[in-house]
């Protein structure tokens, strides 16, 4: 049966992830190409893209990295084909360089980039807000709040994209992607074959001479996009008032909920900015008009607010404007329908509302033992970690990157002292390294290494740096979901005809001093890293063994023995043959049971760790 | 819809927290209802907690502290966390069987005992049901149907603006008849708890 994404009839209601709506809306609009790497909170919009394919007519793939999508997809749209490319928001800051051109290139096939961004930092390493890319790459920008918003405005960029030849900028926030909604269907279209690209240099080459005229052109593009703005659809006018609030992305969400709640709706006057750039500013100027008071409701940056600001004082109205600068809603983190109906009623004028109360009173949950994430029972990464650390000790600086792994961070393993971004275990490990002469121990995983971690590495022999470099290579991109990356074997839908190696690239770069090992063979891996700490120069240690998880999924492997605590734990500490592994593996398999360690059968992964660790601990036949 | 509601479901990386937000949300679509339902994904799924969320009649998908009408707790100490996001008189449905922090397994940390936890529940709720999910789900079929059995002791509190029916039918529509079967009997033993 075709998948209802594909399949499903016009009028049809289902309910829909933000991001399979997102899906659904790129197939409505005739989608023909997309790339993506992929990245929490967007990866769901890659990975069903991917699912779909075999059945599906559009071109789809998993980049190396941000950049590499979005020239390739840059590509695409210049060849004539109706491109979606997808990342996290961190990942348009490495995109960020095709992009500011891409800009002033023009997309003759339509070219939408999704941005997911995450207030909050749910699962990123900062909450960076990328309406600004909007501003400084000269996009226009929708911003979804609900399910068959996320479709609908997907559907919508994309042709105006193609209508207007610039790209168009979908920008999602995490309470986004992952909510879930029905969304009435609408019916898809085929949309005639790319008709290749159109040689015309002085519209595609920005050497100066060609830039400037084309930077005019897309300030003209940005004028057509501002007038189709002003009277869209997607900027919805309702209530009356003296009192006004305009709230785009998820806050528009917020904002209706609030307004239910405190039985308000109607009381204010409202602009729902679904297209929030270029300004509408004839629709705001209007909408401003007779009103006191203006609340501004967007989460993160004071974008909208610091333009409807300047454009007040452009026009010469005098109005109340209230936002983030300075209050009452603060310029970090989520908001939630609490907080905007606190906003709404300050701009009211009435008294603040009680803080809600709560079941739990002044009772302290937060003293809770924590239950914070850990790499899974049988991961490779702990044994890797295990290994560098009985080597190393305290001794290194452990530079840590971006992947599953990073969770190497929590004790007992402490593998992980600091991290920029992607790649930046090697260069930052090398900077590191170089300023103080501290030895260096960087962490890498294979996504990563292809993503961004090779271009350092060839900057490390180049510059003749001293690092030793740990490759984990898992077999696939853990963290996100079990996407493929280059060097990958299997994916979910079968072989990876064509495999990138790690060893050969990493040789090719021109390092001699390479091991290659299993983790889970302590043995191999401790004279491995015994010889490579001997050495001095760029040395790498690729640590090579399938996540559990995926091998279980991909390669059908099954464990066929699982380990138990054959020995007296007591006994073993007193006559010093305990390996203290309940506290230097922090297996999530162990246990204390009566004061002693056991192991439970049903979380054991077999990885047999432990058993090197020590000498108590035995295996026995298990494929439960 | 003039029915409002706010569910708020926590758990632990696992347990099937998302399938069973999923399974309600699409149960409440097919009664006629204007769903939106939340999940927070990434590093909680490496076994740390699981929350998500479930809406009636309301545009956002997310809860905030003293906004849920009930709570349902896949682990009791989740359901204890989690307790700060109940409203003042709120309903709470909770496994009893819990699934140690690895700092507690390890005996680094101590947890309240669930006889604590469920006292300390019910001095801060309106009512509160119990009921052994684990168990439930293994005498069903399978362990991970557990989840199902606390949407079952939901049901058979009449509190949803949809019938036990509606939630059977979705599980037949949206399972392989194998799993169904058993979820279907989860859904049935966790019916029979409430009393």
């Amino acid at each position: 049966m075709a998948h209802p994404l594909l399949a499903g009839a016009p009028g049809e209601t289902h309910l829909l992830l933000g991001n399979e709506a997102i899906v659904r809306g790129a197939i409505e609009a005739g989608i023909q190409f997309i790339s993506c790497y992929p990245g929490t909170p967007s990866s769901e919009v890659p990975d069903t893209f991917f699912r779909l394919s075999p059945e599906a007519s559009y071109t789809f793939e998993y980049s190396v990295n941000e950049k590499v999508a979005l020239e390739v997809g840059g590509g695409a749209t210049l060849a004539g084909a109706l491109t979606l490319v997808t990342m996290k928001h961190v990942g348009v800051n490495v995109a960020a360089d095709p992009l500011l051109t891409l800009t002033y290139v023009g997309s003759p096939g339509g070219f939408v980039l999704l941005s997911a961004d995450d207030p909050g930092c749910h699962s990123s390493q900062n909450e960076q807000d990328n309406r600004i890319y909007a501003r400084i790459a000269g996009m226009p920008c929708l911003e979804p709040s609900t399910a068959q918003e996320a479709k609908d405005m997907t559907r919508t960029a994309l042709v105006m994209s193609r209508e207007l030849g610039a790209p168009v900028l979908l920008r999602t926030t995490t309470r986004v992607n992952h909510l879930r909604g029905p969304v009435t269907l609408d019916a898809p279209t085929v949309l005639p074959a790319p008709v290749g690209f159109q040689k015309n240099p002085s519209k595609f080459v920005p050497i100066p001479a060609f830039a400037r005229p084309m930077h005019l052109r897309l300030l003209e593009t940005l004028d057509k996009a501002r007038t189709l703005a002003e009277t869209s659809p997607l900027n919805a006018v309702s209530g009356a008032g003296k009192v006004g609030v305009i709230a785009s992305g998820i806050s528009r969400a917020y904002l209706a909920d609030a307004l239910l709640e405190a039985d308000l709706a109607g009381a204010v006057k409202v602009l729902d900015l679904g297209f929030s750039y270029p300004l509408p500013e004839k629709l705001i100027a209007s909408f401003m008009d007779g009103l006191t008071t203006l609340l501004i409701i967007e989460e993160l940056e004071p974008v909208l607010e610091t333009e409807i600001r300047a454009l007040a004082q452009k026009l010469g109205i005098s109005i109340n404007i209230m936002g983030k600068t300075p209050g009452p809603l603060p310029r970090f983190g989520e908001y939630d329908v609490a907080m905007v109906a606190g906003a709404l009623r300050t701009a009211l004028g009435l008294p603040a509302p009680a803080p809600l109360a709560c079941s739990c009173g002044a009772d302290p949950v937060v003293t809770l033992p924590n239950r914070p994430p850990n790499l899974c029972a049988g991961c490779p990464h702990r044994a890797a970690y295990v290994a560098v650390r009985k080597i190393f000790g305290d001794t290194a600086v452990y530079s840590s990157d971006i992947g599953c792994y990073t969770l190497g961070i929590l004790p007992p393993l402490r593998a992980a002292d600091f991290l920029l971004c992607m790649g930046s275990s090697v260069s930052s490990g090398c900077g590191v390294s170089k300023a103080s002469g501290q030895t260096v121990v960087g962490f890498i995983g294979d996504s990563t290494f292809f993503h961004s971690g090779i271009t350092g590495l060839v900057n490390a022999v180049f510059n003749r740096h001293d690092i030793l470099l740990v490759i984990l290579d898992n077999r696939t991109t853990a963290m996100t979901g079990h996407q493929p990356c280059p060097s990958v074997d299997k994916t979910t839908l079968g072989d990876n005809p064509s495999i990138v190696h790690i060893e050969p690239v990493v040789r090719g770069i021109g390092i001699t001093q390479i091991r290659k090992v299993n983790p889970l063979n302590q043995k191999a891996t401790l004279k491995a890293i015994e010889e490579l700490k001997a050495m001095s120069g760029v040395r790498v240690l690729i640590a090579e063994e399938p996540c559990p998880l995926f091998a279980r999924r991909a390669y059908g492997m099954k464990r066929t023995q699982v380990a138990y605590v054959a020995g007296d734990c007591a006994e073993a500490a007193k006559d010093g043959t305990c390996g203290d592994c309940l506290n230097t593996l922090a297996c999530p398999a162990f246990y204390l049971e009566d004061g002693k360690m056991a192991i439970d059968p049903i979380l054991c992964a077999g990885c047999m760790l432990c058993l090197q660790v020590c000498k108590n601990i035995k295996a026995r036949k298990g494929d439960a | 819809m003039n029915a409002r509601m706010r569910i708020f479901m926590t758990g632990v990386g696992g347990q099937g927290t998302l399938t069973a937000t999923t399974l309600l949300s699409r149960a409440a679509l097919a009664a006629g209802l204007d769903v939106t339902s939340g999940e927070i994904h990434g590093m909680a799924q490496r076994g740390g907690v699981v929350e998500s969320t479930l809406l009636i009649g309301y545009k956002s998908p997310k809860i905030g502290h003293g906004e849920a009408d009930i709570l349902l707790g896949f682990e009791p100490l989740e359901t204890l966390r989690a307790l700060p996001y109940l409203k003042p008189g709120g309903l709470v449905l909770s496994s009893t069987e819990s699934i140690a922090p690895l700092s507690v397994a390890t005996g680094k940390e101590t947890a309240p005992s669930v006889e604590e936890i469920r006292a300390k529940i019910i001095a801060r709720c309106g009512s509160a049901c119990f009921l052994p999910c684990r168990s439930l789900g293994l005498e069903a079929g399978a362990m991970q149907s557990g989840n199902i059995a606390l949407l079952g002791a939901l049901c058979a509190l009449n509190v949803l603006p949809f019938g036990r029916d509606v939630v059977e039918a979705t599980i037949r529509a949206t399972m392989k008849p194998k799993v169904a079967e058993i979820n279907l009997k989860a859904l049935n033993l966790g019916a029979a708890c409430p009393a």
